[in-house]
């Protein structure tokens, strides 16, 4: 401060060429310094822009498909869903109109007697595990509420007997044994009788022509040995006639000479 | 709407016959007006009409039909409408019929 001093007397009494602005709170502080208007005014002029390209890139650019990891509860219910599509033979699709919770209860409790049960899963998760495998065909039914109803075994008879009264679930489609079914499908299906009867009327059918073979065989000599028969039953009842005849003749005549 | 929110009054109906395709891909519609018309509290308003869900497999068009007590018949073709749509249409001639019904049921749930 004094050198400076000294320089500018020496001058000859001109405006000084540098200004101390150092004033203020001190130049090295421990908080961030707030910029004086002027600089941030200058700074903000002052800021490089870049050049722009002439086609925008997001014009050229695809944009990017955020793929979301599922969660763990959602793989949690995609093993479940394959687990239940894998095990059950019988998996049918009703439709949920707005059912009461206590008749829910109700149905789920009447339809465990017969060992089925009631799932329910989400629309999601089913489109996205169901439209890769053999059941892509159901994906359609499955918009809006649902309840899957599965079983073991393809008990279609008990099902529809026990959900007869029920109007506030309908049943839209089902896959029994890897056939897909409608509604009307399902109800033939149960009208069928048991896989023991059929078997039964399948061989019974086959060997209806194998039981008649033994009796085609013997028609023939049967038929001839008829015909042989009665052929000496007509010559013997001719032969019988004409000896009435004579024994009658004779004692007509030993009747008339006697008279 | 005229009967409030999302609620439904049957007072009027006497059949409601909802007949669709379940493989088709245009049944959304048929479909969740079935569900809105068959929750508890819709049916309470009128336990002697009947809803049947006739669900058939014959690539027909999805089609609502309603008969009124009155006789009229209502019959929607859902394959291009929305459920709202019909349930807007629905309440329309429902309160048509019945205005003093459907105040009586505003003013309860108010």
């Amino acid at each position: 401060m004094a050198a400076l001093c000294g320089r500018l007397l020496s001058c000859g009494g001109w405006f000084p060429p540098h200004q101390v602005v150092r004033h203020g709170s001190k130049a090295v502080t421990r908080h961030r310094k707030p910029m004086h208007i002027l600089r941030q005014k200058l700074l903000a002029v002052t800021e490089y822009i870049p050049p722009k390209p002439a086609i925008p890139e997001r014009c050229i650019k695809a944009p990017k498909k955020e793929v979301q990891e599922p969660s763990g509860f959602e793989k949690l219910l995609r093993r479940e869903v394959e687990v239940t599509f894998n095990e059950n033979k019988m998996i049918t699709v009703f439709q949920n109109n707005s059912i009461k919770s206590e008749d829910l209860k109700l149905l789920r409790h009447r339809l465990l007697k017969h060992d089925i049960r009631m799932k329910f899963f989400p629309n999601q998760i089913l489109r996205s595990y169901l439209g890769n495998t053999k059941y892509r065909n159901l994906l359609p039914l499955f918009i809006g509420r649902n309840i899957i109803i599965v079983s073991k075994e393809p008990k279609a008879k008990e099902l529809l007997q026990t959900l007869r009264n029920t109007t506030q679930i309908s049943l839209l489609g089902a896959c029994i044994e890897d056939v897909l079914f409608s509604r009307q499908g399902v109800v033939n299906y149960s009208r069928l009788p048991g896989m023991q009867v059929v078997r039964g009327e399948i061989v019974s059918g086959l060997t209806l022509m194998t039981s008649q073979t033994c009796q085609l065989l013997q028609s023939g000599p049967v038929h001839l040995a008829a015909l042989l028969e009665q052929y000496l039953k007509q010559q013997s009842e001719a032969a019988t006639g004409l000896k009435g005849t004579e024994s009658l003749e004779q004692k007509e005549i030993q009747g008339s000479p006697a008279s | 709407m005229a009967a409030g929110r999302g609620s439904v009054i049957l007072k009027t109906v006497k059949e409601i016959i909802v007949q669709f395709c379940p493989f088709e891909s245009n049944v959304r519609g048929a479909r969740e007006f079935l569900a809105a018309i068959g929750t508890e509290k819709a049916r309470l308003t009128n336990s002697n009409c009947r809803i049947v869900a006739d669900i058939k497999h014959d690539e027909t068009e999805p089609v609502i039909s309603i008969i009124f007590n009155d006789g009229e018949r209502l019959i929607m073709k859902a394959a291009n409408l929305t459920s709202r749509e019909m349930l807007s249409f629905f309440d329309e001639r429902c309160f048509a019929k019945d205005p003093q019904a459907h105040e009586k049921a505003s003013k309860k749930s108010h």
